[in-house]
């Protein structure tokens, strides 16, 4: 009886290290070049993944401010939250003194170069500077008045805007022939497409203070529906 | 007679064993393992529609990038009759496509924070423009 017992768990460790072997080099004859890098690859990936922080620059405009954190309204119209700490350095062409994190009011335009963290989606201030957004208008002329050397521009989202064009108003044309050349307020006429940027007037909304103006005599008035921002 | 019971049933056993194994082997030999099921990940680039006569696809720069030197590119695709403005905080530079609609252009960064807009404008006054932030910073951090 006990030679039976005995053959018998003989037998069960032999199967068990003749299985092993077996398994074993069926196994490791799976792993084929292919499904190494597959493993490298996916690896790779994940370690890159785990790059978690960047550095990025953002322009916004203030929406909440408290001593920690600072809310704004990105570029794209969305919502960034930006944390400061005791490295953060704020700056503002404006302000010849010290200027803090109490100086910066709801609404102004801040520039944030910082540390973004891809997982909680903030960044951390380490350069916040207030800047100017330079606005942009583009669209066509629909009339010209002379005299005050304005001109009344049908954007392309169907908003009327006056352009106040002044004696330091450049102004360029662009044609398929003559390209990008000098012009002038003489020559801009109406259902020109036109590009103007400068700054809005602070006594009217709907008036633009232009810097530079860029006109296409040859291409005419952009239809409201048709152009895309 | 008992040493013989003992050396057959040895014998029967090893026999048992050695089949039971081959047949192990040749079942794990011809098992067809599911080949592994790999995510393919495919970068989706946005094709522009045929409805618009303009499209625009702007390869570079990144939104929000840092840079550390003053030059940069613009490059990116859009349609091959169309005029590129590109306004670097509220400064032209107009430049047009080759035929097939790629352009790319030098431009210089002011210090800090840049705002770059592209605009494509085609001949029938269709326009398209993309905006993008872009930090010229030579801090380390």
């Amino acid at each position: 009886m006990q030679k039976i017992i005995f053959i018998s768990i003989f037998n069960i460790f032999l199967f068990c290290l003749i299985q092993n072997t077996v398994v074993h080099n069926v196994y490791s004859q799976t792993i084929t070049p292919d499904i190494k890098e597959q493993l490298i690859t996916n690896i790779a990936s994940r370690v890159a993944q785990l790059k978690l922080v960047e550095k990025r620059g953002i322009i916004g405009i203030v929406s909440n401010v408290t001593n920690t954190q600072i809310t704004i309204i990105d570029m794209q119209n969305n919502t960034r939250f930006v944390d400061v700490d005791e490295f953060t350095k704020f700056t503002s062409p404006a302000s010849k003194g010290v200027y803090g994190i109490s100086d910066i009011a709801k609404d102004g335009t801040l520039g944030i170069l910082g540390l973004y963290n891809k997982e909680s989606r903030r960044i951390l201030a380490r350069f916040v500077t207030v800047v100017s957004i330079p606005k942009v208008v583009r669209g066509g002329v629909a009339s010209i008045d002379d005299k005050n050397f304005t001109l009344d521009v049908s954007t392309i989202d169907g908003k009327r805007l006056a352009i106040d064009i002044d004696y330091t108003t450049t102004t360029y044309s662009h044609t398929l022939q003559g390209g990008y050349v000098r012009s002038g307020f003489s020559k801009i006429k109406e259902n020109y497409s036109i590009i103007a940027s400068g700054s809005l007037d602070p006594k009217n909304e709907n008036k633009i203070l232009a810097d530079r103006v860029l006109i296409f005599p040859e291409i005419p008035f952009i239809p409201k529906a048709k152009s895309q921002k | 007679m008992k040493t013989e019971k003992v050396v057959l049933s040895f014998i029967a056993a090893l026999l048992g064993l050695l089949v039971a194994a081959s047949a192990f082997y040749f079942f794990q030999i011809t098992k067809k393992t599911p080949a592994p099921q790999t995510k393919i990940v495919s970068n989706i680039t946005p094709t522009p529609s045929l409805v618009p006569s303009i499209y625009l696809d702007l390869k570079q720069p990144k939104d929000e990038e840092v840079v550390d030197d003053k030059t940069i590119t613009v490059s990116g695709k859009t349609g091959g009759n169309a005029v590129i403005v590109i306004l670097i905080n509220g400064i032209e530079n107009v430049t047009t496509p080759s035929l097939s609609g790629n352009f790319s252009t030098p431009l210089t960064l002011a210090n800090g924070q840049n705002i770059i807009e592209v605009i494509s404008v085609a001949k029938d006054g269709e326009s398209k423009s993309i905006l993008r932030t872009v930090t010229y910073s030579g801090e380390d951090f």
